[in-house]
């Protein structure tokens, strides 16, 4: 056949038959992707995929998490639900034996969602959280249900300068009678003339005092990991786990560096975005998670090293600010004419390498201090900024998530930088859980954009400044 | 050859014909869309080839655009209104440096360079209080036509004060403000100044100046008036104002 291309899930039925006639290998988990319709992710119907083994193996990765775990609660195994924590509990829970951690928020990016074929949302409006919250409030119909995940056997969330509309929606489940280990994180402030200071992950700065006190959170989260798992947590635990996560994240920024900057797009946005949650919570197994995030990466080498990709060449290049609730929103980018060549979901902070010239829980104080929704605007559009500048990003689009307070004014500081500095255009979109009935106007903001990066592209080409 | 656009919008199309040269406008026509909006385009196509005297075969290119565009079977490509729109509104006023589109059901705000190409843009979401949609909703429980209501705003002696945030809060605002005995022409100026502080809230930084309005509720009387104000600057009227993003379509068929 040619080269890699985006298809659909009839085409995948094929090409799944051709592999398996070729004699392709696959986990426990694998199969054909149309099988998960038939478990209610009905979106993966309209939804265009790459079609590479590897990014069937993602999918197929992404999409069992429930059965993996709710067999490792019935081997016994302990389950750790880490709410409100983009990659920092995840990483100390899989430092102890007997445990495996998942992220319970990440309820609202599963495929059943964007037509509520598992009726999450509805759920959630009759608890009294409803439209007007984030599309996170899947979480909450989620827990109830029980079809999602099992009820895990501790349930940890940080509050505090981080979402508000995360700390509702957890703080209503704590009232269903759902015990929390809450945790806090403060927001992350400059420091003051002759404080002491530290360098955190990703470039920002923080006092020294302000580490010191998420690291005494942090230890508490740990005392209460290590009761579960049996064990007292040692330094040696905690080493062993960050040079564990620190495997993957050197493996996911490998593969975004590639993604990124290769011409053409060596892989979708779609399997991208999949590639870069893996960083959060492993999917429930952080082994494989790794082996398949290499399995993609490899695929990607291929690719770039043979100069092919699925999509045509000299598609404008788009940074993607802010996951998107309804998934095929990133697919009607490259329909377009666009590809992504950066990204900023709110977890950057999850991706960059936890430092290991300190000890580990400092070092992790540090990493969830980072995360760009604890700090000022300001901290995290100068972020943005600067990686769209190094991928050479030809335009900018904030996702706004429906409902989510962050949202609400960092869409207009993210744009305004970008516009300034960059020189590029910038553009705000809404994108709800089901966005079938705005796509006609989605289409249209994300054209007009391709168009007008391309006729800047055409003026710079022809002397005219870019 | 003549060159033509079809601007297939959400209430109205609009169809522009150029001559080959892009100076003359042949002709222009506009009619509302219904549901078939296909057909519509087709029929109003037509029309204004037949007034102009050309028909099918006189045309070289056609270019679509608006929400509707790729309904449009008989356009070689399609556009999306904000490149036609920059490219039309240069084409009449050279000089400008920021448009304000408001149509039917969608607005659009975009910054230009003075080549007049978009530099950045923004469009509403999520609610119609900042579109053409609204001003019909008010003069309806106004019982107003569309036009008199921009009479009647400019004729009033103070504004109602109406939200922005939400259409359909909106209205009933403005039925409470009616039961209360509020004048119907300080309705229509609360409401006016309501589109328009959405609107400038839109634009944000973009309103570089000189500022053109166009778009369907360009020619609603005293639009701009309350543009300006909201705005703090002058805010002018477009020429052709229902019609720049069908002649953008145009000229850019014909490659200019």
């Amino acid at each position: 056949m040619s080269g890699p291309r985006r298809i659909d899930l009839a085409a995948w039925e094929e090409r799944y038959a051709a592999l398996r006639a070729a004699g392709l290998a696959e986990r426990w988990y694998g199969g054909p992707l149309s099988r998960h319709v038939a478990d209610g992710d009905l979106r993966l119907r309209t939804m265009r995929f790459d079609d590479s083994p590897a990014a069937l193996r993602l999918w197929n990765f992404l999409l069992t998490e429930e059965e993996r775990l709710f067999a490792a609660r019935t081997r016994g195994v302990k389950i750790v639900g880490a709410m409100k924590d983009l990659g920092t509990v995840p990483v100390l829970a899989y430092s102890l034996p007997g445990l495996v951690a998942f992220y319970p928020d990440g309820a609202w990016w599963l495929p059943c969602l964007m037509e509520d074929s598992a009726g999450l949302l509805p759920i959630a409006d009759s608890l009294g959280i409803g439209e007007s919250f984030c599309p996170v409030r899947a979480m909450l119909g989620a827990f109830v249900s029980g079809t999602q995940f099992p009820a895990p056997d501790l349930l940890t969330c940080s509050a505090g300068a981080g979402c508000d509309d995360l700390s509702a929606i957890a703080q209503r489940l704590e009232a269903l009678g759902r015990p929390i280990l809450w945790w806090e994180i403060p927001r992350r402030r400059p420091p003051e003339p002759g404080e002491e200071e530290v360098l955190l992950p990703g470039g920002s700065r923080a006092p020294a005092v302000l580490v010191a006190f998420v690291r005494e959170e942090l230890a508490r989260v740990l005392r209460a990991l290590g009761e579960l798992a049996g064990v007292a947590p040692t330094e040696a635990h905690l080493r062993r786990g960050v040079a564990w996560s620190n495997r993957l994240r050197d493996v996911l920024r490998e593969l975004r560096r590639l993604a990124f900057t290769a011409e053409p797009a060596p892989l979708p946005a779609l399997e991208l975005l999949l590639a870069e949650a893996l960083a959060l919570h492993f999917c429930s197994d952080r082994d494989e998670a790794v082996l398949v995030l290499e399995d993609l990466r490899n695929e990607v080498r291929a690719r770039v090293a043979a100069g092919t990709g699925p999509l045509a060449p000299g598609a404008v290049r788009v940074f993607w600010v802010n996951p998107v609730a309804d998934l095929e929103t990133l697919n009607l980018l490259e329909d377009c004419g666009g590809r992504v060549c950066g990204t900023e979901y709110l977890f950057t902070h999850a991706l960059d390498r936890i430092p290991i010239d300190r000890p580990p829980l400092e070092a992790l104080a540090g990493v969830a201090l980072a995360d760009p929704m604890v700090g000022p605007v300001q901290d995290r559009a100068q972020r943005i900024v600067a990686d769209a500048r190094a991928f050479g990003a030809e335009a900018l689009v904030v996702s706004r998530i429906p409902g989510a307070s962050h949202c609400a004014f960092e869409g207009e500081a993210i744009c305004a930088l970008a516009s300034r500095e960059l020189g590029v255009p910038a553009i705000e979109i809404e994108v709800p859980p089901v966005s079938d009935a705005v796509r006609a106007t989605l289409a249209t903001r994300l054209e007009a954009l391709v168009e007008t990066a391309r006729a800047a592209r055409g003026a710079a080409a022809r002397g005219g400044g870019g | 050859m003549a060159f033509a656009g079809v601007d297939a919008g959400s209430r109205t199309i609009k169809v522009v014909l150029l001559d080959d040269g892009g100076s003359a406008i042949l002709g222009s026509a506009v009619a509302d869309q219904g549901v078939r909006q296909a057909e519509r385009a087709e029929e109003l196509y037509a029309r204004a080839l037949g007034a102009a005297g050309l028909d099918r075969a006189d045309v070289a290119a056609v270019v679509a655009t608006g929400l509707g565009r790729t309904a449009i079977g008989f356009a070689a490509r399609t556009m999306t209104e904000i490149t036609c729109q920059a490219r039309g509104i240069h084409h009449l006023h050279p000089a400008a440096r920021s448009v304000i589109d408001v149509g039917g059901q969608d607005s659009k705000v975009l910054r230009l360079d003075a080549g007049g190409r978009v530099l950045d843009f923004a469009m509403n979401d999520r609610c119609a209080a900042g579109t053409g949609r609204f001003l019909e909703i008010a003069a309806r429980l106004l019982d107003l036509p569309l036009a008199a209501l921009g009479t009647a705003a400019l004729g009033a002696e103070a504004f109602a004060a109406v939200t922005t945030m939400c259409a359909v809060f909106a209205e009933t605002e403005i039925i409470g403000l009616l039961a209360a005995g509020v004048p119907p022409a300080a309705i229509a100026a609360g409401v006016q100044r309501a589109i328009a502080a959405r609107l400038v809230a839109l634009a944000g930084r973009r309103l570089d100046p000189p500022t053109l309005l166009t778009g369907g509720v360009a020619l609603i009387p005293g639009m701009d008036r309350a543009l300006a104000a909201a705005a703090g600057r002058p805010v002018a009227v477009a020429a052709m104002a229902q019609c720049t993003a069908a002649l953008g379509a145009a000229l850019l068929a014909r490659g200019a």
